[in-house]
């Protein structure tokens, strides 16, 4: 289990009913008050004592019952205020047990005046102390509470802070995949060795494809209109590769050019398109990239009529997962990404974020 | 087989490339007449079946029917050479091998090697070499998630009247009905809600990532991230509250251990 992705358990209710160190600290809080109220008294010290532990071991079961019971917390009290008065109540109840017990069941308080004074000691020092060390047991419960919240807080922060640089790392490898480098470089040779006029347009856009693409790895933001430019020279690259295949169009609101957008956005969705839509199918597709504004927040659709998502689609995603947490990091939970399918086939990928205008 | 007159078939899906490999082999190979050209796997085995040429340029990463599993129905057939762009996996698949291999962008010296070793093997008459495993293997590791077991990271679920990807960062908790399976997700707006897949959840869970996801009863896996609150009860077992839903999912005494002491 990874205790990172773990909720601590946030219930104040200790795992075992009666932990071993409550019990610990019980016998020696008894033993020590019952020692020193022996020390006035007549009777041998054990049995004082012995009647001490009696009245601190109820208190203690009474605190931990109340502890558990009622499972919800009460309206009317809290339940720390019940669990005091379940001990103001049952030590008296405890200390006639306690003489009943070293007494052979014979208490004779009638007779034995000064046992009737060694009683109410007991009473009153049961009750005296026995709530005070329950608020100093409920005062540490409550601080070790706060400390495993604390701890599940960092755990947290650390753990969005570890996501946002997994997903620059992510981003980092996935830029400009050999495989499309090497494929394009491929067709721009056979368009040299044919001498076709179409090799000088092919470099450009490649050119133009790089160039927008590495330096924007340390750029926290971009414009929608650069990304937008990266998208039409990457969807160019592949046009000219897959005449046959691919056919596309973009459809831009100029008031969105200016507008702020992390890098990459737009490309790895039109990627996404052409990668998981397009290229798979003998029939190839279209796509359509649509950006709109709209009551300040910007609209971005790219429909593609490609082969539609697989199955649970496995292959699909490691793109579009970094996107998502890209974003969620870059707009605080206010970026949307929504992938519906689209009838007959194909894929609609939709994302809308608030329109920040960049700073020029 | 005639070693006369070889002929050769070229498949790539990209047509700028089927041109400038026939062009290539016009120098280094006049001799050979390219009497195929496939822009798919399918139409691959489609033409071989046609023209029987001696030999066979298959680019890998088709569209359907990709180049090796295209290789392994056309088989002893013809001789193979596999075209590939830069990719690690297969490069280093065909070096392992006995299988010749190109790479894109096509370097006229080492095309000129490959035609070397095709006119010899045709010119002794010898058969292609039996490639039959290890083509297989091959299909089998360059399909896409197979050979890389990714943990699942969207569900297709539909909603309402369109089928919906969902993150599985998104989902709550997934529940056992039967021969389906409910997903309890949030959407865009964190707004709880519910889809119905029909996959199992006994199929389900275990694509799910394991640092992410937990079974936590016979009918119930929850993402971890998910969680508000567990409450151990009395008798072994638990509650669990979740950060953005009421409901409050058991924990049966088997998958207690997932909470116990961290």
């Amino acid at each position: 289990m990874n205790p990172a992705a773990t909720p601590l358990d946030a219930s104040r209710t200790p795992s075992s009913p009666l932990p071993w160190s409550r019990v610990r600290f019980t016998l020696i809080a008894s033993i020590v008050l019952g020692a020193l109220l022996s020390l006035p008294m007549e009777t041998a010290t054990y049995i004082v004592v012995i009647r001490a532990v009696v009245v601190g071991l109820a208190a203690m079961l009474v605190f931990s019952a109340i502890e558990r019971w009622p499972r919800r917390d009460p309206r009317w009290i809290p339940r720390w205020v019940l669990q005091l008065i379940g001990i103001v109540v049952v030590v008296p109840l405890a200390a006639l047990v306690a003489y009943w017990m070293t007494t052979g069941g014979h208490p004779n308080f009638q007779e034995e005046e000064k046992r009737v004074v060694g009683y109410m000691m007991l009473t009153f020092m049961g009750v005296f102390f026995g709530p005070w060390i329950a608020l100093g047991a409920l005062l540490r419960q409550r601080e070790a509470f706060a400390r495993t919240q604390a701890l599940a807080f960092d755990l947290e922060r650390s753990e969005l802070e570890r996501k946002a640089v997994d997903a620059r790392l992510r981003l980092l490898q996935a830029q400009v995949a050999p495989h499309f480098l090497f494929n394009t470089l491929a067709n721009v040779q056979a368009l040299v060795d044919a001498g076709s006029p179409q090799a000088s347009d092919v470099l450009k856009s490649l050119i133009a494809y790089l160039r927008a693409a590495v330096p924007r790895l340390n750029e926290p933001a971009t414009t929608l209109g650069q990304e937008l430019e990266l998208v039409r020279a990457y969807l160019e690259v592949m046009r000219m590769r897959m005449p046959d295949r691919l056919t596309y169009a973009l459809q831009i609101d100029p008031a969105a050019r200016h507008v702020e957008c992390p890098p990459m956005t737009l490309l790895t969705l039109v990627e996404n398109a052409v990668r998981h839509g397009i290229d798979p199918g003998e029939e190839g597709g279209h796509i359509d990239v649509e950006v709109s504004l709209q009551s300040g927040r910007c609209h971005v659709r790219v429909v593609d009529t490609g082969v539609g998502l697989q199955a649970t689609g496995s292959g699909l995603g490691t793109g579009l997962s970094t996107l998502r947490e890209r974003l969620a990091l870059a707009f605080r939970g206010d970026a949307h990404l929504r992938l519906t399918e689209r009838e007959p086939h194909g894929v609609v990928a939709e994302l809308d974020f608030p329109a920040r205008e960049a700073v020029p | 087989m005639s070693a006369l007159e070889p002929t050769a078939l070229i498949a790539d899906d990209e047509p700028l490339l089927r041109e400038s490999l026939e062009r290539m082999l016009e120098v280094a190979w006049p001799g050979l007449r390219i009497v195929a050209r496939a822009r798919n796997g399918r139409e691959a085995v489609e033409q071989f079946e046609q023209r029987r040429p001696d030999v066979c340029f298959l680019d890998v990463h088709m569209p359907g029917l990709s180049g090796v599993e295209a290789a392994s129905r056309i088989g002893r057939r013809a001789h193979l050479v596999f075209v590939t762009a830069y990719d690690q996996y297969a490069v280093q698949a065909f070096a392992q091998g006995v299988l010749d291999y190109l790479v894109k962008p096509v370097e006229p010296a080492r095309l000129a090697d490959t035609v070397a070793r095709l006119q010899e093997r045709l010119r002794a008459a010898e058969p292609a070499s039996n490639t039959e495993a290890l083509l297989r293997e091959l299909a089998a590791q360059l399909k896409p998630g197979v050979a890389r077991q990714a943990p699942l990271r969207w569900i297709r679920a539909s909603v309402g009247t369109s089928v919906r990807l969902i993150a599985v960062d998104d989902v709550d908790f997934l529940k056992s009905e039967d021969k389906y399976t409910v997903v309890a997700w949030r959407d865009e707006t964190g707004q709880p809600r519910e889809a119905v897949i029909r996959t199992t959840l006994k199929e389900l869970a275990p694509q799910l990532d394991p640092n992410q996801f937990a079974q936590v009863h016979r009918s119930y896996v929850v993402n971890l991230r998910a969680i508000a609150q567990v409450t151990r009860n009395l008798n072994e077992t638990a509650d669990i509250r979740l950060k953005a839903r009421a409901e409050v999912l058991p924990v049966s005494r088997t998958y207690l251990h997932v909470f116990r002491q961290m």
